[in-house]
């Protein structure tokens, strides 16, 4: 693959995309499969060639046959690699949250049709895969299975992982029968999250004072008194200290009024760069939102007002998602809670 | 981006794997040297205690050292078994050791790859119908091993039901193939195998014809080819198969000249040929029919057993356009390559023409050499005919006659013979078979300076008119006499015709029991049913169907190609053939295809669900919603709701009717239940079709 030219690829590349435009659902068909001899089956048409020679050299028209009959099977595969993938119909199923530099699946649907006396010669061992990516091979391809694609180490923002390879050596491995598979999926990364404290700033877009910038620490730091515990309360408010003088378990109380507005602001989390900072608010969403609090987030001059629930998770993660600095608004950035719009 | 699971051997092939070492391996148990099935047997074993997880795989080093010992061997002891022999045992060898330090899945498709090599070698002495078919399911076997590979379904009979499908589509096109492709000379000299000796020997002394007397074995069979298509070939007194010309005795055996024994050796790079008989090239418009007449040709195919020797039968004159096949001035034929497997070649005979009308005085000295100081008894005699007859012609006659007046015996089983030969057999014993009367009238000829040699050969043949062939047995090997004569050339004379007319005129069967010839040796020959008329037909059945087998398989040859297609085609242009070709793998194509299930379209609805759908239909049509992917009562709910003011008279049908076709469809009914809804779902679909067309449009 390396010896073919960057231009021979690219225009490949188109030639594919118009063949096989981006569609919501693809079956494949004659249309978009392609089969080739692999590596073997130039090896097994060595074979043919050298038992022709043998049963010419020894006037052996067994052995002639032979060859001729491994020749015909080698022309009988190609109709089975074919039929192997033909017919199979590909629906993207949405996936589940992805996190940058992890690896993320795609999970497809592949629902197939194949009579019971057929079942063991169509769409067997179905290999997938975006380009440059690890692949999966997928057994018992039934009516409907659930193939998840990986895609490994995904970078934060937008991810459009492309076509999807599609291929399979059966029935004898001689050939490869491949086509491109593309459902036009795309998926918003998120930040990876990095884990830290909460760092919450009590400032609300109404009492927009200049002064009052300086920051209290309402929410889990606010702490208040102890209370007894209640089965199924985070161990980690838990007075451990207390519990070891055997006063028995004790929570923390902290001063958390329901309702209590907090933020999450980029320009008040620390951190060496950039990534660093999303990271940790990617975490601080997801901590916050399991645990059910209310918050919003600011983001230079993008503020998404509080609320609480996982569409509320989604909108601050994709906004820290899809994050881009702008050099303008940077430098007077730091105090953060710009009431834009 | 290969990824480990691709290259990880699963269980299922492990076991056809172990399944394959077998079938491949145990047809060349006959080729393998004690050492080879060792050390196949110990890696099989070893294979086993892998798959059942006794023993790890062996280290690298192990391996190595014994396919460098293995192959040592095999060099040291190749010139005892001979070249082929041993590629053979290193080929069984490599192919037990890499099956054992298999770790991969490339190894496997190697190990097949050889397989399939093996099986091409085991092919070419295992030729009877009974191996191909025996050696057929050894493919699919080892085809089975990457189907195993590739395939979902784990189980050995899915695998080999799938195998055997494949192989089975394959057949058409490969018998395609088979006929048209183009059959070639053997390109270059290949070693061949070292095996036992069977039939006629380059020397003949008086124990040797005997002993093949006792054979029952095949030795060659013969279709003749007629221009007025009948099968039949001349009578029996004629069928003198020609084989090997002796000329030189020493008093004990007989041998070929060494002049004839080098062309034989030179054959390969000076293959010579004879010219055409004279009378034949000469022959001119006006007495061409004449000459037709006289000059009668025999066409005819001759299949030979593997003998493992190398020269041919024909009748006389033999010629043959076979390019792997010389003619040699004695007037035998004789084969590039021994006859190891089953063979077949043309042979032209000239039964009419004349044999070497002029001799050189070398050779004429050579057919005319005796043993001195032997036999002195036989030289006598032999001065007395001379005296009597001083016509050479006139003089052999009465040799032949001779024997007939004189009180001579034919016997299979001829008392011991002393130092003088041809005196104890002529004048002591005065009994004997083909060989003794052939060397003393060669004896008495020489003696009274006529030349004369010796030929070997058989003599008859079985018919069977189910096939139109003759079967020519060990047991009807023979020998007789050829004398020269001033403008005729050779002669063939048979004294034994003289002493058992009936073994020439009527054949060996009728003159001997077999019981106490060829049978006394073999309990168990189908020979034996000769006896009973109907286990007979079997035998004549069986026997034709291998006859078929060997024509028209094992030698189709570009003879028998031009004729089938001409046969097929008419007259065979490439544009037809290729026309042809494309045609044939269209509709193998189309074949396969049909037979993969590639035509086979998306099951149709049943009839419930295309009913609910052409009502869902019928009511978009008003204006409803699209279905979507709602399951059917969520939609109905949805018209419901849709419609909650102003409802229409057939919403309620429809709602009931959602509710009956999710009933049959996915609840569980006994037989009854079932009828009840579906009376109900098809009164429900006929009313809202008569609704949904009276109702106004929206």
């Amino acid at each position: 693959m390396r010896l073919i030219p960057d231009a021979a690829k690219r225009k490949w590349s188109r030639w594919i995309g118009r063949r096989l435009p981006p569609q919501e659902k693809v079956t494949l068909s004659h249309k978009g499969i392609f089969i080739l001899p692999s590596a073997f089956g130039l090896a097994w048409l060595a074979l043919i060639v050298l038992l022709y020679l043998l049963g010419t050299n020894y006037q052996n028209n067994l052995v002639i046959g032979l060859s001729l009959l491994l020749a015909s099977v080698f022309h009988t595969c190609i109709l089975y690699s074919y039929k192997n993938l033909a017919g199979l119909t590909f629906n993207a199923i949405s996936p589940a949250d992805a996190y940058a530099e992890q690896a993320h699946t795609f999970p497809i649907m592949l629902s197939g049709h194949a009579k019971q006396k057929h079942r063991d010669t169509t769409h067997q061992q179905i290999c997938m895969q975006f380009i440059g990516q690890r692949h999966i091979r997928l057994q018992h391809t039934e009516e409907q299975t659930i193939a998840t694609v990986q895609y490994d180490n995904p970078k934060r923002g937008l991810l459009t992982p492309g076509r999807i390879k599609v291929w399979s050596h059966f029935p004898l491995g001689l050939f490869k029968a491949w086509s491109y598979v593309d459902l036009d999926l795309h998926q918003v990364v998120f930040a990876a999250p990095l884990e830290c404290d909460i760092h919450l700033t009590s400032q609300a877009a109404e009492d927009n004072n200049d002064i009052s910038h300086g920051k209290i620490r309402p929410g889990v730091d606010d702490y208040t008194g102890l209370r007894s515990y209640v089965a199924g309360e985070s161990l980690k408010q838990v007075a451990w200290k207390q519990w070891a003088q055997d006063k028995g378990m004790l929570t923390k109380e902290f001063n958390q009024p329901e309702g209590a507005p907090v933020w999450l602001s980029l320009a008040d989390t620390q951190g060496h760069d950039l990534e660093q900072r999303l990271s940790k608010l990617s975490w601080q969403v997801n901590y916050l939102a399991q645990k059910n609090q209310i918050f919003g987030l600011i983001i230079d001059n993008q503020t998404l007002t509080q609320s609480s629930g996982e569409s509320h998770r989604i909108a601050c993660q994709k906004a820290l998602a899809l994050y881009r600095p702008s050099v303008n608004f940077q430098s007077d950035n730091h105090l953060g809670g710009q009431n834009a719009g | 981006m290969q990824d480990n699971f691709d290259s990880i051997i699963s269980r299922n092939t492990l076991l056809w794997l172990l399944l394959t070492n077998v079938a491949v391996l145990s047809p060349q148990f006959e080729h393998a040297t004690p050492w080879t099935t060792a050390i196949c047997a110990i890696c099989f074993v070893w294979r086993m205690g892998i798959y059942y997880g006794k023993v790890a795989a062996p280290p690298k080093w192990l391996v190595t050292s014994l396919a460098i010992g293995a192959a040592t061997t095999l060099a040291l002891v190749s010139s005892q078994i001979g070249l082929l022999n041993a590629l053979i045992n290193l080929l069984l060898l490599g192919y037990a050791l890499k099956y054992i330090e298999m770790r991969e899945l490339r190894d496997v498709k190697t190990v097949v790859l050889v397989g399939y090599f093996i099986i091409g070698f085991t092919l070419l002495n295992q030729q009877a119908i009974i191996n191909t078919v025996h050696l057929a399911l050894v493919a699919i076997i080892n085809t089975s091993v990457l189907i195993s590979v590739y395939q979902d379904n784990h189980k050995p009979s899915a695998n080999l039901r799938f195998s055997f499908k494949i192989m089975l589509h394959s057949l058409p096109l490969a018998i395609v193939l088979f006929v048209v492709f183009p059959r070639l000379g053997p390109l270059w000299l290949v070693p061949s195998m070292k095996s036992a000796k069977t039939g006629l020997s380059d020397e003949m002394s008086f124990g040797d014809i005997s002993k093949l007397t006792r054979s029952d074995e095949l030795a060659f069979r013969v279709g003749f080819e007629n221009s007025d298509g009948s099968t039949l070939g001349p009578a029996n007194a004629d069928l003198y198969w020609r084989t090997l010309v002796m000329e030189n005795y020493d008093g004990k055996t007989w041998r070929q000249d060494p002049s004839i024994k080098e062309m034989q050796r030179q054959s390969f790079y000076q293959p010579s040929k004879r010219p055409l008989p004279k009378t034949e090239q000469l022959s001119s418009q006006k007495d061409a029919k004449q000459s037709s007449l006289r000059q009668k040709t025999l066409n005819y195919v001759v299949i030979s057993e593997p003998s493992h020797q190398r020269w041919l039968y024909g009748l006389d004159q033999a010629f043959s356009q076979d390019n792997s096949i010389v003619e040699l001035p004695d007037y035998t034929l004789y084969a590039m390559r021994p006859l190891d497997q089953r063979q077949s070649y043309r042979v032209v005979s000239y039964p009419n023409s004349q044999m070497d009308t002029k001799l050189t005085p070398k050779i004429r000295d050579i057919n005319l050499t005796l043993p001195p100081n032997a036999n002195p008894q036989t030289w006598r005699l032999a001065q007395q005919f001379s005296q009597q007859y001083p016509q050479p012609k006139a003089r052999i006659n009465a040799m032949m006659k001779y024997f007939a007046e004189q009180a001579y015996y034919y016997t299979l089983s001829p008392p011991a013979i002393g130092n003088e030969q041809i005196d104890d057999f002529l004048f002591e014993n005065r009994a004997g078979f083909c060989a003794h009367y052939a060397s003393a009238l060669v004896y008495l000829a020489r003696a009274s300076g006529i030349p004369a040699r010796m030929v070997t050969g058989y003599q008859g043949g079985e018919y069977n008119p189910k096939a139109g062939y003759y079967s020519v047995y060990q047991y009807m090997a023979h020998a007789w006499t050829e004398v020269w004569f001033e403008g005729e050339g050779w002669r063939p004379f048979d004294p034994t015709a003289m002493i058992a007319p009936q073994r020439i005129l009527d054949g060996f069967d009728a003159t001997f029991d077999s019981q106490n010839s060829y049978l006394l040796d073999s309990p168990f020959s189908t020979l034996r049913l000769k006896q009973y008329p109907w286990l007979n037909n079997i035998r004549n059945q069986i026997a034709s169907m291998d006859y078929y087998w060997s024509v028209w398989v094992l030698g189709f040859d570009e003879q028998r190609k031009q004729a089938v297609l001409k046969k097929l085609l008419g007259d065979v242009s490439t544009s037809k053939m290729a026309i042809a070709m494309l045609v044939c793998i269209t509709i193998i194509l189309l074949f396969i295809a049909y037979f993969a299930g590639l035509f086979e379209r998306k099951p149709k609805p049943d009839r419930l669900s295309r009913r609910y759908q052409a009502i869902v239909q019928k009511i978009m049509l008003k204006g409803a919603p699209e279905q979507a992917q709602l399951p059917p009562l969520a939609y109905a709910q949805a018209l419901s709701a849709k419609w909650a003011i102003s409802t229409p008279q057939w919403l309620p049908h429809f709602n009931q009717f959602s509710a009956e076709f999710v009933a049959l469809k996915y609840q569980q009914l006994t037989t009854e239940q079932r009828a009840v809804h579906l009376r109900q779902f098809n009164r429900l679909y006929w009313a809202l079709r008569l609704a949904l067309f009276v109702s106004k449009p929206k």
